[in-house]
């Protein structure tokens, strides 16, 4: 099975802020990597045979790929917003498909069991249809409500969040949802994920906030709370690798967004970390 | 194990590990299994994965007489029909959405899965009690020499001292492992009940060593 | 009282938890473990010169070891977490309280490993790990026959507070629990507790709570 399609996407390999001259031995896609920073300052990302590979570093993270990216890294506009706060949430290690992490941030209904009496709680457990579409190529749920007893850590008492989803790379999604402090505003909240391995991954959550008051070390807290509270379900999830074929699993209506990832991997071959023949 | 043409009982837990309203995960031949107890007492075996996200189910919880996932709270009933779609409060699930079970017998204390379609029954323990559970990463064979007994299809009788006899009873696992149900006469004191545990330890501790050291197949 | 903690520690978890099983009211300060390496800076180490949390600070006394945290929380507010006071009762907190720090250094240290790319040797850490979950078990088992659902009683103490987050959070740490029935009975018994709090990893029990009453029919 070849990955092409894949080995040409941008993928985050460490936390700019923590880089140092002695590097970081890590690994993209089962090659051993280096990630370090020069004399000059620069991010310098090193492959497994000492050649060099291509770098950007935006949003807290050094960037970097095997191949050869046609495009620039996608684009948060938020990032450039005066006011946020940019929280490096660090990094967690996940025993599972670099597809199923992402597709598990993109799911809501899992909230009032998984991340009870913060993200959800029964019986508040009802999944209101929602609006999926393909927008310029990213895959974009919107209109997604969920009822939430701690949406945030500046949240105060349950309230009905609003969603939008976005999917920009194949192992990148992006969350914004309504900021409590600031109505008409939307938190920015994404999972990074670099593929290590087929089943093994390294996810770098990070965040853009409208939030003036928490300590940022609440504000991380909170965040690897959530995180963490998925990563027991992701690490037992069988197969380890994403199911691509109908029929291994069955969604439903709260999952068109899974639904339409899926697809979207598929279509585009992105397949690395996904299993296509149902076993 | 019981093996007649048709399939075979392999015991998978102690009655106590599995009290009403819980789930524990158990493995058979066959696969892995969830295994739970109804709040009204009823056992069951289903395949341990949701089908819906391919969540283990034996992570999941135990309401009433419904088994749920603990990653979206899908419930599933006995016979394995999905019961409850908790993102969907209002929908009655499909019968197509449902877990494969497997037929659960209790005798003498024993949990007992069948594998295919045994005709019988599992076989009785007369006189003996369960005192615990416990995996070795060793073979039946390496089981065999540490015991100094051979198995019969019942597991081993093994005497820890002139005076006491066991029978730990074997379940065949993947990667050579073994899971060893400790069975003792119903008259044994608490001492001598702690003495049969430390001396599964021990025997487990043996097996092992030779499993390592490549002594037993 | 305050308590220097990082929510992803299950030490730190151990006090929080001893707090809201005794209704003592703690004041939370988080340290940034990661990525920040807060514990290593200066300020905390002037508190704790190990370097390590949680820390514990009431008044001049300054604790920087979670199970004297436990004993020092169950003396003032719940004596009866210190075990009833029998000779052997008293013996056998002692011996599990000791007892945990081999689950830090085993299964925490492999939790570090797995999940925070710690250092470490995994393979030796978890071969450590599942040692000390069969001591844990053997043990359980021995104090079922005795009659008693706790590690050093019949009822919960320090000992069990002690021994719990380390050996729940195993699988963080790629070690199964499975294998261990009396933990999985011994576990439920803890997560039964009224007043019981989770940390991330620990699920919550949803059994506890009846299923919410769904409209037939309805939506």
């Amino acid at each position: 099975m070849t990955h092409d399609a894949m080995i040409d996407e941008w993928y985050p390999v460490g936390l700019f802020s923590k880089l140092d001259a002695g590097g970081r031995k890590t690994a993209l896609m089962g090659e051993p990597i280096d990630v370090a920073r020069d004399a000059e300052g620069n991010a310098r990302v090193t492959g497994g045979n000492g050649r060099p590979l291509p770098v950007c570093v935006r949003y807290g993270h050094v960037w970097s790929s095997l191949g050869a990216p046609q495009k620039a890294l996608f684009a948060i506009p938020e990032a450039d917003q005066a006011g946020r706060r940019f929280v490096d949430v660090g990094v967690v290690r996940v025993r599972c498909s670099p597809l199923r992490a992402v597709e598990n941030f993109l799911d809501i209904a899992h909230f009032p069991f998984v991340h009870t009496d913060i993200l959800g709680a029964e019986p508040h457990t009802e999944v209101q249809n929602y609006k999926v579409e393909i927008r310029e190529d990213e895959v974009w749920a919107t209109q997604v409500k969920f009822y939430q007893p701690q949406a945030a850590k500046s949240a105060s008492g349950g309230i009905t969040t609003e969603y939008m989803y976005r999917v920009p790379a194949p192992t990148c999604a992006v969350l914004y949802k309504t900021c409590p402090p600031r109505p008409g505003e939307w938190d920015v909240i994404t999972l990074f994920v670099q593929p290590l391995a087929e089943d093994l991954c390294d996810v770098w959550p990070w965040m853009a906030l409208y939030d003036d008051t928490t300590t940022l070390t609440d504000l991380i807290h909170f965040q690897q709370t959530i995180f963490l509270q998925d990563r027991s379900i992701l690490e037992n999830q069988i197969p380890r690798l994403l199911p691509l074929d109908p029929g291994m699993e069955i969604p439903t209506r709260a999952d068109l967004t899974s639904v339409a990832y899926r697809r979207w991997l598929k279509r585009h071959d992105y397949t690395y970390g996904a299993q296509l023949v149902a076993q | 194990m019981l093996p007649d043409t048709t399939g075979f009982w392999t015991p998978v837990a102690l009655s106590a590990d599995l009290p009403a309203g819980t789930v524990m995960p158990a493995r058979t031949p066959a696969g892995s299994i969830a295994l739970w107890r109804s709040d009204s007492g009823r056992t069951a075996a289903s395949a341990d994965r949701c089908p819906h996200r391919g969540m283990r189910l034996s992570h999941g919880f135990v309401r009433g007489e419904a088994l749920s996932c603990i990653y979206h709270g899908w419930s599933y009933a006995q016979a394995g029909n999905c019961l409850r779609i908790p993102a969907h409060p209002g929908l009655a699930p499909p019968e197509t959405i449902r877990v494969a079970t497997q037929r659960v017998e209790e005798t003498d204390g024993l949990i007992w899965v069948a594998v295919g379609e045994p005709t019988g029954h599992p076989p009785r323990m007369e006189g003996l009690v369960p005192l615990r559970s416990l995996m070795a990463h060793a073979s039946v064979s390496a089981l065999e020499i540490a015991a100094g007994a051979t198995a019969d299809p019942v597991g081993i009788v093994w005497k820890i001292e002139p005076s006491q006899t066991i029978r730990l009873l074997l379940a065949l696992q993947e990667d050579d492992q073994t899971l060893i149900h400790v069975m003792l006469s119903d008259k044994c004191s608490p001492a001598q009940r702690i003495a049969a545990s430390r001396a599964a330890e021990s025997l487990r501790r043996a097996a092992e060593a030779l499993q390592a050291k490549g002594i037993a197949p | 009282m305050k308590l220097y903690d990082y929510i992803l520690s299950p030490s730190c978890y151990k006090v929080r938890l001893m707090a809201a099983l005794t209704d003592v009211k703690l004041d939370i300060r988080p340290v940034d473990f990661h990525p920040g390496a807060e514990h290593r800076g200066a300020a905390l180490m002037d508190l704790n010169p190990a370097g390590s949390i949680p820390i514990l600070e009431d008044g001049d006394l300054i604790l920087t070891e979670s199970s004297a945290m436990l004993v020092y929380l169950a003396a003032r507010a719940a004596p009866e977490w210190l075990g009833s006071g029998t000779t052997e009762e008293t013996a056998r907190v002692q011996q599990w309280l000791s007892f945990s720090n081999r689950l830090t250094t085993s299964l925490g240290a492999a939790r570090l490993h797995e999940m925070l790319l710690r250092p470490g040797d995994i393979t030796e850490l978890q071969m450590h790990g599942i040692a000390a979950l069969r001591e844990v078990e053997a043990g359980l088992v021995e104090q079922g026959v005795r009659g008693m659902r706790f590690l050093a009683s019949d009822r919960p103490t320090v000992a069990d507070i002690a021994c719990f987050p380390y050996v729940a959070l195993a699988p963080d740490g790629g070690v199964s629990l499975d294998p261990y029935p009396a933990i999985r009975l011994w576990s439920r018994a803890l997560r039964s507790l009224e007043n019981f709090i989770e940390m991330p990893g620990i699920h919550r029990l949803h059994e506890l709570k009846p299923a919410p009453y769904i409209e037939p029919g309805g939506a």
